[in-house]
């Protein structure tokens, strides 16, 4: 590689194979990035982390020309470089697998071409393609990375671990210099990210650099070699191994928080009783009772039928099989806007596909469900719908210029804080939230966390989650769902993390106990 | 960081400008137009001339308006045209041949334009048939149907069926509709503002207006928010209907007579008023101020133009140069967020 001759010596360490100097991004009015300047050596792998909304998509996307900086360089192997679009960043050898996992798939194309978009896309193959060899070439991408994807599906009917690992598979295919991992695991279950992690460490070994964007810092102390902590668009510390995670988190929001422990509450009076209810259809009945006064954790890994089984208790499908019966009244949903009438309602777990609309603001996101709580007579009253939204930003410490900024201007936690929040504003027959921490930073966890358990004082709720620790941490009762049956049922007090994993990770015929408190 | 403070403002005057081209820059143009129009030809600027401007963008308003309903559900009603067509007929002949009141002939002729919403609901709420589709092969089912039903002969007083001179004609009140007026503003201005004030109400202040851009926005999403998606789906579509039947009976009333497919070139007029009215403050979404804005500015233009012995057969070319200019406002100077 040739140095260009207009190349300033950047610094002194111009052995970086990134080195970003004072960049700076502003959207609008919001600034985003104010000056950021590190460097990524050549081979090592250093985790980014930050709050939500602190500016790390954002930087990667200037790295990978998604959105050129404001001001600032970007050097990379003692160059400077002015990616304006996408295809420049590949082309110097960087592949980013972003958060938003359908920003990185073409719908409408199949899992095969999905794999192989850059080589359709580019010189690399024959004017005319043939199918055939589009699979073949798939399927060794495929035996490569140890996957196994379904590659004459349409992406669209993969669920989105599914295509968040086409993703990642894609653009690790492409042999990089530089990998950039933006959150990769906040749609995998564990088996996945597991996969991911051992490709990953593959890398290391064969030195390729990697920057690994993560809220959970027991992935970052397993990958990096260091990290990096963005707080409001700077760099606030750089911490090299071994990690102290506790200075990390600190660094990360500013202050100490930790995670209350909490005491494991009984539940009142049975508020919804589910009776034999099927995941699928050939899968065993499970029934369920959910209380008054408690959270009901649900767990299990992904294809367990946990979203199956949800759905149709909130009227998202039609219920295959058994009963359900609400405060001893007889309950069949006949669609979401029934569900919702008799006071069931679910946040769902794809938050770009199922929860939000486009160029909207985020007042409209904030009452689209509730529109006869916001109406009169028909005639929306806008003033309230924007004081109700301004009380869910303040409450839930959503980071946003205010109620009237369009939806897509919010970094992914903070359209989750919204998106959850809005649906504690009045008492459910059953509030259930699907995946609701996906994305979303320790600090905003605990403020989840906290509103909901104050929140189940007075009504039941539902959380799902294929992570065992998030569970635990505020659930007062858990389910483990094993291959659509419910395996074991305790009290969260009783439970750890590390036994959750260990039952999901047995079969269905291993055990069956459902200690019933 | 010193560089980026110099920086920053800079580029922000030129995204400021931007904005406000992008909100306003339509609104601007029109009223330069206007203004120039009224200096440099005296009678431009008069009422008489203002009520025949607005006259002539009232039909297209009206028809633009159930476009534009139809666009806010993301959905294209190409059938307008047809519509109006054949509400024309059905009310032409109810008068004519039926020798029915304007009243019932009125009635008539909006059943007509809602049942061709029928029709596009069934393809494709019930037949999951994509929009443009559907609404294309009801626009040649609805034109053959109409042709058909008059077997291809305008419909007006004193027409021959079968050997034999009918007796009926357009009443009264059917002819108000065109030649009429209210404290000399014409009658199709006042039903076309009132068509204007009640989609604008509907879709910027109800409930109802609420889930259709929803249901436009991202249909999954709507769903899982407990909207029916299905029935405002179909509710757009009658209204889109409704409106152009409500449209043709105002074109009947002028001519006082139902001729074959005059409905036609109204759907691409009305389409081209919806799409230029994204441009309208910066909405870039369908809405009805920017629907009205698009007729009038057209109508505006084409009224200036023959005062200055414009040639009649450029109007299309006027016509797209507004619409071209209208949607680079909205898309290139739009926020671009990749
Ligand atoms: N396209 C955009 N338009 C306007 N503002 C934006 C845009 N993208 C990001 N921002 C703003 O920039 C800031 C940084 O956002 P960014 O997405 O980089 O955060 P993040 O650190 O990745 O957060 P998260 O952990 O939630 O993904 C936020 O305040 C966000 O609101
Ligand atoms: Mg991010």
């Amino acid at each position: 590689m040739t140095v260009g001759a207009n190349t300033a010596p950047a610094s002194p360490a111009s052995s970086a194979f990134v080195a970003f100097e004072e960049i700076t991004k502003t959207f609008g009015a919001t600034r985003a990035l104010r000056g950021v300047s590190f460097e990524i050596r050549p081979g090592e792998t250093v985790g980014l982390l930050g709050a939500n909304g602190a500016g790390k998509s954002t930087l990667i996307k200037t790295l990978s020309g998604i959105h050129p900086p404001t001001s600032g360089r970007i050097i990379i192997e003692g160059e400077e470089k002015d990616f304006r679009f996408p295809v420049d960043a590949r082309n110097a050898g960087i592949a980013t697998v972003h958060q938003n996992i359908d920003d990185g798939v073409v719908f409408g194309m199949t899992v095969a071409e999905n794999l192989l978009l850059d080589e359709i896309a580019t010189s690399q193959s024959s004017f005319f393609i043939r199918n055939r060899t589009i699979v073949e070439r798939a399927r060794e991408v495929q035996e490569k990375l140890d996957l196994d994807l379904p590659l004459n599906s349409l992406i669209q009917d993969l669920p989105a671990s599914g295509r968040q690992e086409v993703a990642i598979a894609r653009e690790i295919s492409k042999n990089p210099k530089l990998l950039i991992l933006d959150e990769p695991t906040s749609t995998l279950s564990k088996r996945e990210a597991e996969k991911l992690f051992l490709a990953v460490e593959e890398f290391q070994r064969r030195g390729i650099t990697i920057l690994f964007i993560s809220h959970s810092m027991s992935e970052v102390e397993r990958l990096c070699d260091r990290a990096v902590v963005l707080r409001d668009g700077m760099i606030v510390s750089e911490h090299e191994k071994p990690l102290d995670s506790t200075a990390i988190a600190g660094s990360i929001l500013g202050e100490l928080v930790l995670a209350s422990k909490h005491e494991a509450r009984p539940g009142k009076e049975v508020v919804i009783e589910a009776k034999g209810l099927r995941a699928f259809p050939e899968s065993p009945p499970v029934s369920v009772e959910i209380r008054r006064g408690e959270i009901l954790g649900l767990t299990g890994l992904i294809g367990a039928g946990k979203t199956e089984l949800l759905e149709q208790i909130c009227g998202h499908r039609p219920l295959l099989s058994g009963t359900l019966s609400i405060e001893g009244e007889e309950y069949n949903p006949k669609d979401v806007s029934d569900a919702m009438k008799k006071g069931v309602v679910m946040v769902p777990e794809q938050r770009a596909l199922q929860s939000m609309f486009p160029n909207e603001p985020l007042w409209k996101h904030s009452t689209i469900g509730l529109a006869e709580d916001f109406s009169r007579s028909g005639f929306m009253l806008r003033r309230r719908e924007i004081a109700f939204t301004e009380d869910v930003i303040r409450d839930f410490q959503v980071k946003a210029p205010g109620p009237l900024a369009e939806i897509e201007e919010l970094s992914g936690g903070n359209q989750q804080k919204l998106l959850v929040g809005r649906w504690l504003s009045r008492g459910w027959k059953l509030l259930v939230l699907d995946e609701p921490f996906r994305g979303i930073d320790i600090g905003a966890r605990g403020l989840i966390s906290s509103a909901l358990r104050q929140y189940s004082e007075k009504y039941p709720v539902i959380v799902c989650s294929s992570d065992p620790e998030e569970v635990i941490e505020v659930a007062d009762r858990a389910l483990i769902m094993v291959e659509a049956d419910i395996v074991h049922e305790d009290n969260s007090a009783n439970l750890t993390a590390e036994t959750l994993a260990q039952i999901m990770g047995q079969g269905r015929e291993a055990q069956t106990t459902r200690n019933v408190a | 960081m010193g560089t980026t403070a110099l920086k920053a403002p800079k580029r922000s005057g030129i995204e400021a400008t931007k904005q406000f081209v992008y909100r306003y820059g339509l609104l601007a143009v029109l009223g330069l137009m206007i203004v120039y129009f009224t200096v440099t030809q005296p009678f431009f600027g008069t009422f008489i001339n203002a009520m025949f401007i607005l006259q002539a963008a009232s039909i297209v308003a009206v028809v633009g308006l159930g476009c534009t309903v139809s666009m806010t559900v993301g959905g294209f009603d190409l059938s307008v045209g047809a519509a109006m067509s054949l509400s024309i007929m059905a009310a032409a002949a109810a008068m004519v041949v039926g020798e029915f009141s304007g009243t019932v002939a009125i009635l008539i002729g909006m059943c007509a334009g809602l049942a061709v919403g029928v029709l596009n609901s069934i393809l494709i709420v019930y037949a999951r048939i994509p929009d443009l589709v559907a609404t294309l092969s009801s626009l040649f089912l609805i034109n053959g149907l109409t042709l058909m039903g008059v077997g291809g002969q305008s419909v007006a007083k004193g027409m021959v069926i079968n050997g034999e001179r009918t007796q009926g004609e357009f009443t009264p009140l059917f002819k108000w509709i065109g030649s009429g007026d209210v404290f000399s503003v014409p009658a199709s201005v006042v039903i076309a503002a009132t068509v204007f004030i009640l989609v604008t109400v509907l879709l910027n202040f109800t409930r109802w207006g609420r889930a259709f851009y929803a249901v436009g926005g991202n249909p999954v999403a709507a769903a899982a928010a407990g909207i029916r998606v299905a029935r405002y789906r179909i509710a757009a579509y009658l209204i889109s209907g409704g409106l152009a039947s409500i449209a043709g009976m105002m074109l009947a009333a002028r001519s006082n007579r139902g001729d074959v497919n005059v409905g036609d070139p109204f759907l691409l007029q009305a389409v081209s008023a919806a799409l230029v009215g994204y441009a309208v403050l910066g909405a870039n979404k369908p809405n009805a101020f920017g629907t009205l804005i698009g007729a009038v500015f057209v109508a505006a233009l084409i009224n200036g133009l023959t005062m200055f012995n414009f040639p009649y057969y450029a109007q299309s070319f006027v016509q797209g140069v507004l619409l071209v200019v209208a949607l680079l406002m909205s898309y290139t100077l739009g926020p671009s967020r990749r």
